[in-house]
């Protein structure tokens, strides 16, 4: 109590002392939450990617090598090593993909020949998984319910065709909670109508286009080392083995994380910085308060201990108060996206902890140098001093 | 070799305050003060002749460039700063001209700090500084804050602070000097009475005749020296005793 009433002594200064770490904090809170949400779906790709091997139409030969060939998987299947491939063809939800902040959202058809071997497992909230033989059929992911406005029994639209939702998933924070899964043969359907051109299409059989195949390894087998002879027998198609995955999207996440936290930190230590000023004031300005505590036999650790708890609660009020903004910010951004399918910010709870942690030390170390310098006053001059 | 009731005693005490690159002003010289346990006494002399200087060196809150300082029979101008914390906050009550109470805090609380600097719990340093409160006549003014007390009433808090640990002597510099002749008056009488029911012992530097008349005892100071004052001299009292 006797803190707080110190720390709001000078009311204007305080309240803007603590709104420049409000604002740093607010800044780490968002940004980390954008970071956390990367970093899940990064986690859950790695994790996806670690026990198998994906082969896709390489981007750099454009549709020079077409879109790949569901008999590819009887060729792939006869190598060493592979025990099963499984075909899926995966979209944009939107035909016309714009540019969009985080990732856009996707349907997936999957001819489900890999569901026994299948590590990576999703729960559900309500209904059930697809099955073969499904049609018109159709899994939502749980951050697009809203916009689907999907519920089990009922048809939603993808791609301007109509499915019977037979199952929600739960969230799994990864990419599996943005996507639509739909049976293999209507997403056929759909990618040879709405995605190629018309030139490819009259030399293709709809039945035979894929636009992935997820090979799973024999017990045992490197899938990096797979991955590696795959790629130099068919060097016309993009292998991606666990490690190339992450080496991917890695480097990319870490340049990410790095601005994103440079920019909250920096906006931090402003924050701190105003905090070593508002308690130089402060100790400055009572002076004479410090000197008649000498006189009545504060010990240094004393005086030492009053000024730091008064940075440290500015540290802490600035740094709940930030969390608060930064949740409510949060909240009020990701139900817009929930909307349009586009959640991009999680609140993680290391997050939110590190966060106000972070203040509080913040506001410590800032207090240290005022709290010595008050501590070592001479007492007599502080009491001399008007 | 200091008898028994001597509760104070300073000897051969040097200070000089450097102003400028060569220039120093001696502000003790030389002086000897000895208070014995129990009494009044008053320092009295010229502005600029020492009295507070030396009045903060004997309540430890500044130490002597030469000379000795001995409190209870032990020495303590050669101690680290730690200990002489721990002396001022149980062996030594300050008051002072502008009462210096902390504003920020209430009557209750600016006493309470001095008997949790001395070592009480929050809780009894509450319970002490209550008592200390009540002993003054300000039990009703717990809750207020210095701005809402009158001067007279800020200073008696001022002495409950000073009293709250029961100090071996309470030091005042011109404790009176902003107050008005009546209110002068209440407060020299009731350090009097104090002195007197709890023979705690009270060390007042003052300029005014009338506050030193209260006092046993006149100590004289000129130009950094003690010219020690005659106890007969005094017409406040004949005894140190109460
Ligand atoms: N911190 C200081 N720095 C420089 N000079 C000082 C300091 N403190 C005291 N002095 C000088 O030392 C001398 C003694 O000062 P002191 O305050 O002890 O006098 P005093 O007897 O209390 O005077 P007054 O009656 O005016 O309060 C004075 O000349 C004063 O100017
Ligand atoms: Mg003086």
């Amino acid at each position: 109590m006797r803190i707080i009433r110190n720390v709001f002594r000078r009311k204007l200064r305080a309240s803007l002392t603590i709104f420049g770490i409000t604002i740093g904090v607010f800044a780490l809170v968002v940004m980390g939450a954008m970071a956390e949400k990367i970093t899940l779906l990064v986690d859950g790709g790695t994790r996806y990617f670690s026990d198998k091997v994906t082969v896709s139409a390489s981007s750099m030969h454009g549709f020079g090598a077409g879109p790949l060939s569901v008999n590819k998987l009887q060729e792939l299947e006869t190598i060493d090593d592979v025990a099963l491939a499984s075909a899926d063809i995966t979209m944009t939800l939107e035909k016309e993909q714009g540019a969009s902040f985080g990732m856009p959202s996707l349907v997936i058809g999957s001819d489900l020949r890999g569901i026994e071997r299948e590590s990576f497992s999703v729960s559900f909230r309500d209904g059930r998984d697809l099955e073969a033989g499904d049609a018109g059929k159709a899994v939502v992911g749980s951050d697009l319910v809203r916009r689907m406005d999907a519920q089990v029994g009922n048809t939603i639209t993808v791609r301007d065709r109509e499915f019977e939702v037979v199952g929600i998933m739960e969230k799994t924070f990864t990419m599996p909670d943005n996507s639509i899964f739909i049976p293999f043969l209507d997403a056929q359907e759909i990618f040879y109508h709405d995605n190629l051109p018309e030139i490819v299409r009259t030399h293709i059989d709809m039945r035979e286009i894929t636009t992935g195949i997820t090979l799973y390894p024999e017990e045992g087998v490197d899938p990096d080392e797979l991955a590696e002879r795959i790629k130099e027998m068919m060097p016309e198609y993009d292998i991606v083995g666990p490690a190339r995955f992450e080496e991917q999207v890695t480097s990319a996440t870490r340049i990410f994380t790095t601005i994103v936290f440079g920019v909250a930190i920096i906006s931090l230590l402003v924050g701190g910085l105003s905090v070593i000023n508002t308690m130089t004031m402060s100790v400055f300005e009572r002076t004479r308060e410090i000197g008649i505590r000498k006189s009545l036999g504060a010990s240094h650790g004393r005086i030492i201990r009053q000024f730091l708890s008064e940075s440290a609660v500015i540290g802490l009020i600035g740094g709940i108060s930030g969390l608060l903004l930064g949740w409510l910010f949060i909240v009020v951004a990701n139900s817009l996206g929930d909307a349009s399918g586009t959640v991009v910010f999680l609140l993680t709870p290391r997050l939110a902890v590190g966060s106000v942690a972070f203040a509080f030390f913040l506001g410590i170390l800032s207090g240290l140098y005022p709290s010595w310098r008050a501590a070592r006053m001479n007492p007599v001059e502080a009491l001399r001093y008007e | 070799m200091n008898s028994p009731d001597v509760v104070m005693r300073g000897a051969g005490l040097h200070k000089r305050y450097r102003l400028g690159k060569d220039n120093f002003v001696n502000a003790l010289r030389g002086a000897n003060v000895e208070i014995t346990a129990g009494e009044m006494v008053a320092i009295m002399g010229p502005s600029g002749s020492g009295k507070s200087t030396i009045m903060h060196i004997m309540g430890c809150l500044d130490r002597p460039d030469q000379g000795e300082i001995w409190l209870d029979g032990k020495r303590v101008d050669r101690l680290g700063g730690g200990e002489l914390n721990r002396i001022r906050s149980r062996e030594i009550g300050f008051i002072f001209q502008g009462f210096n109470l902390i504003p920020t805090l209430s009557a209750l609380e600016n006493i309470s700090l001095a008997a949790e600097y001395a070592g009480a719990s929050r809780r009894e340093a509450m319970r002490k500084a209550a008592q200390a409160l009540a002993d003054v006549g300000l039990a009703g003014w717990a809750g207020h804050r210095p701005s809402e007390l009158s001067g007279g009433q800020q200073q008696r808090v001022a002495i409950a602070r000073a009293l709250v640990n029961a100090p071996s002597m309470v030091l005042g510099d011109e404790p009176t000097g902003d107050l008005d002749t009546g209110t002068s008056r209440e407060i020299m009488s009731m350090m009097r009475h104090i002195n007197q029911d709890t023979g705690t012992t009270f060390v007042l530097v003052t300029h005014n005749p009338e506050v030193a008349a209260v006092c046993a005892r006149i100590i004289y100071m000129r130009d950094g020296l003690v010219v020690e004052g005659d106890p007969g001299q005094a017409p406040g009292g004949s005894s140190a005793q109460g």
